[in-house]
C-alpha cells in the first residue's frame, strides 16, 4: 500500500551561490493510499518541484519522503529509478512523448526495462491503451496526433507498468475543454482502480469534483491551509 | 547484461534517430575503408614479394663499388663455391634497359630456358611496346648495334607483381643488350642448404670480396617488411590525422545532437531508466553504428582491393613507371584489423557515451517540464 509521508521537506536551488533560493520550504504532507489530491497554486509556487521530488526525479536538500515507509530521498540512482519504474506513473503538461515513434512504441518504453515475454508486453500495452482510450491510434506516429490524443498516449504510458502512484503535472493545461473532461473521466477510472493520484494544477475544472479527495494549496514553496 | 526487450528498444530508438547517426556512420566507414585498403594492399604486396624472395636461393651477391653495381666474372663463382656449406652458385644477368621512345626503363632478366632470338615480356612492357607497334619483334639498341628479338610470350597476369616491367631474355642476348661481356654476371645466387649457416657464409663472401653485397633471404625479407612497415610510414601519420579529425567532428556532432536529445534522456529517466540504463542504451546504439560502419569499411576495402584490384591506390604502392594491372593476393592480417577496431571503435564509443552520461546525471526535473 503506497502511503506517501512527506516530512520537513526543503529544496534549495543553486546552493552556495548568490542566486540560491528555496523552491520548497518545510513541506509536511500525508497522502493516503488510493487518495486523489490536488496541489493548487500559481506558477512558481513549487507544485512541480514537489512532484519531481515525490517521483524521485530530483533529490531534496533536506527532509524525508517516505513511500511504503521507505525514504526515497536517500535512495541511490539505481534504486530510485527502479522505484520510479515500478511505483510511479508521470503525466506531464507537455506530454513528453518520444517523437518519431508510434503510440504503441511510446507506451512500450517502460516495458523495455522488463524481461516480460512478447505476449505479456502486448497484453500490458493493450490494457493501458484501453484505459486511456487510445488503442485505435496505436500505429500512428505521435507527431500526427491531436493534443488530447497525445495526452491519452502519455496516460497509457504512465499506467502501462500498473503503478500505484500517478503524478500529473498540469495535465489539462494544453488541452481544450472536451479533452480536459476526457482526462477527468480517466481520473475517475484511477479512483475506481484505487490509485494514489497527485495532480499539480491551477485548472478550475478540478474544483468540486466528486473523485477528488483533497485540495492542498501552495504558495512560495510552502503549503498553506 | 541488458535484456532482449531492452536491446530491441535501443535499436528501435536508433532507427528513429538514424539521420543523427548517419554522418558519423559514413565518415567512420570511409576512414576504416581507406585504412583497411592501405593495409590490405601493403600486406598483399609484401606477401607476394616475400614469396618471390623465398623462391630464390638463400644469398644474393651483388658487386657494388662507390654505390654503383658492377659485373662479376666466373672467378667469383669459383671462389664462392669453395666456401664450406655452399652447395651451388648460379650467375644471373639482370639490369635495366632504357626505352628512350617512351622514356621508361625495362627490367632485363636473363633466363637460360629461352632461345637467343626470343623473349618473354611482362604485361606493362607489352603495352608500352604495342603503342609503338612492336607487336612481334622488338629492336634493342646498344652502343654498337641493333638487336632484334622475337616477342615469344607475354608473362601471365598473376605474376605482374614481379614481371610487369620485365623482359626475360636468353642470358647471352641479355648481356648483349646490357653491354656486358660473355663471362660476366650482374648477380650471383648462392645456395646454402643449412639455414643456420646462411649469415656466416654471407659474411665470408663479404670478407672474400669486400666490395660485394651479400644479401641473405632474411635480410631481403626484412628490407621488404621495412618498406611496407605501416607504423613507421606515412600511412600511420595519415591514420592519426584522419582519426583525430574524425573525433573532433564527432565531438562537435555529438554535442549538437545530445543538446537536442537532453529531453529524450530526461523522458526515459522519468519512466524509470537509471543512469546505467541510459549509458547501456547509448552504448548499444553506438556499438551498432560503429561496428556496422567498421564491418562495412572492411568489407568495402576487401572488395575494392581484392576484387577491383585497388584502382588509383595500387599505383602509389607499386611505384613503377609502367601501368601495372597486378592481381593482389588476398592476405588479411587479423592483428591489424583488430588494431583498427581497437583504435577506432573504442574511442568512438567513449566520445558518444561521455556526453550521454553527463546529461543522464544532471537534474532531470527542468528538462521534463519544458
Amino acid at each position: 500500500m503506497s502511503k506517501i509521508l512527506i516530512q520537513n521537506l526543503h529544496k534549495l536551488y543553486n546552493p552556495n551561490k548568490p542566486n540560491a533560493f528555496y523552491a520548497l520550504k518545510n513541506i509536511n504532507l500525508i497522502v493516503e493510499n488510493g487518495e486523489i489530491v490536488i496541489l493548487k497554486g500559481v506558477s512558481g509556487s513549487g507544485k512541480s518541484t514537489l512532484l519531481s521530488l515525490i517521483g524521485g526525479l530530483s533529490k531534496p536538500s533536506e527532509g524525508k519522503i517516505l513511500v511504503n515507509e521507505q525514504n526515497i530521498a536517500k535512495l541511490p540512482d539505481i534504486m530510485s529509478s527502479a522505484f520510479r519504474h515500478q511505483e510511479i506513473g508521470f503525466i506531464f503538461q507537455s506530454f513528453n512523448l518520444l517523437e518519431g515513434l508510434s503510440v504503441y512504441q511510446n507506451i512500450l518504453a517502460p516495458l523495455a526495462l522488463t524481461t516480460l515475454s512478447k505476449e505479456a508486453i502486448h497484453e500490458n500495452v493493450n490494457r493501458a491503451m484501453q484505459l486511456a482510450n487510445i488503442e485505435h491510434k496505436k500505429d500512428q506516429n505521435v507527431g500526427s496526433l491531436s493534443g488530447g490524443e497525445r495526452q491519452r498516449c502519455a496516460i497509457a504510458r504512465a499506467v502501462v507498468m500498473n503503478p500505484q502512484i500517478i503524478l500529473a503535472d498540469e495535465p489539462t493545461a494544453n488541452l481544450d475543454k472536451e479533452n480536459s473532461l476526457m482526462f477527468i473521466e480517466i481520473l475517475k477510472k484511477f479512483k475506481l482502480l484505487h490509485k494514489t493520484v497527485i495532480i499539480a494544477t491551477h485548472d478550475i475544472l478540478f474544483d468540486d469534483l466528486d473523485c477528488i479527495d483533497r485540495c492542498v494549496h501552495m504558495r512560495d514553496g510552502e503549503l498553506v491551509e | 547484461m541488458p535484456s532482449k526487450n531492452f536491446i530491441e528498444y535501443a535499436i528501435l530508438l536508433l532507427f528513429k534517430d538514424r539521420n543523427d547517426h548517419f554522418f558519423s556512420f559514413l565518415i567512420f566507414s570511409f576512414i576504416v575503408f581507406i585504412l583497411s585498403s592501405v593495409l590490405f594492399i601493403s600486406d598483399s604486396l609484401q606477401y607476394d614479394l616475400i614469396q618471390s624472395i623465398k623462391s630464390h636461393p638463400q644469398i644474393v651477391v651483388e658487386n657494388m663499388r662507390a654505390g654503383r653495381a658492377y659485373e662479376m666474372h666466373d672467378g667469383y663463382v669459383y671462389d664462392i663455391m669453395q666456401i664450406t656449406g655452399v652447395s651451388n652458385v648460379e650467375g644471373a644477368v639482370d639490369g635495366y634497359y632504357y626505352f628512350a621512345q617512351k622514356r621508361v626503363w625495362f627490367h632485363v632478366i636473363g633466363d637460360a630456358h629461352l632461345a637467343k632470338d626470343e623473349m618473354v615480356i611482362g604485361q606493362g612492357v607489352q603495352k608500352e611496346m604495342a603503342e609503338l607497334y612492336y607487336k612481334d619483334v622488338f629492336h634493342f639498341l646498344n652502343e654498337e648495334r641493333m638487336i632484334a628479338v622475337k616477342i615469344d610470350k607475354i608473362a601471365p597476369k598473376g605474376t605482374n607483381i614481379i614481371s610487369n616491367d620485365a623482359i626475360y631474355l636468353n642470358p647471352n642476348t641479355a648481356r648483349a643488350v646490357l653491354g656486358m661481356e660473355m663471362d660476366e654476371y650482374s648477380k650471383l645466387y648462392v645456395t646454402v642448404p643449412n639455414p643456420n649457416e646462411v649469415s656466416e657464409i654471407a659474411l665470408k663472401i663479404v670478407q672474400l670480396y669486400p666490395s660485394v653485397k651479400a644479401t641473405s633471404q632474411a635480410d631481403a625479407i626484412g628490407a621488404v617488411r621495412h618498406l611496407y612497415y605501416y607504423k613507421g610510414g606515412i600511412f600511420m601519420i595519415l591514420y592519426v590525422i584522419a582519426m583525430v579529425s574524425f573525433f573532433i567532428l564527432l565531438k562537435n556532432q555529438v554535442g549538437l545532437v545530445y543538446g537536442e536529445k537532453k529531453k529524450e534522456i530526461a523522458i526515459l529517466r522519468s519512466l524509470g531508466f537509471c543512469i546505467k540504463d541510459i549509458i547501456t542504451l547509448k552504448f548499444i546504439q553506438n556499438a551498432v553504428v560503429s561496428i556496422s560502419a567498421y564491418l562495412l569499411g572492411v568489407a568495402g576495402a576487401y572488395i575494392y582491393v581484392f576484387m577491383a584490384n585497388a584502382p588509383y591506390l595500387r599505383n602509389i604502392f607499386l611505384g613503377s613507371e609502367l601501368e601495372n594491372s597486378v592481381s593482389l593476393t588476398p592476405v588479411i592480417d587479423l592483428n591489424l584489423l583488430f588494431l583498427i577496431f581497437l583504435f577506432g571503435v573504442i574511442p568512438f564509443l567513449a566520445f558518444v557515451i561521455l556526453p550521454a552520461w553527463k546529461i543522464a546525471i544532471s537534474d532531470m526535473s527542468e528538462a521534463v517540464k519544458s
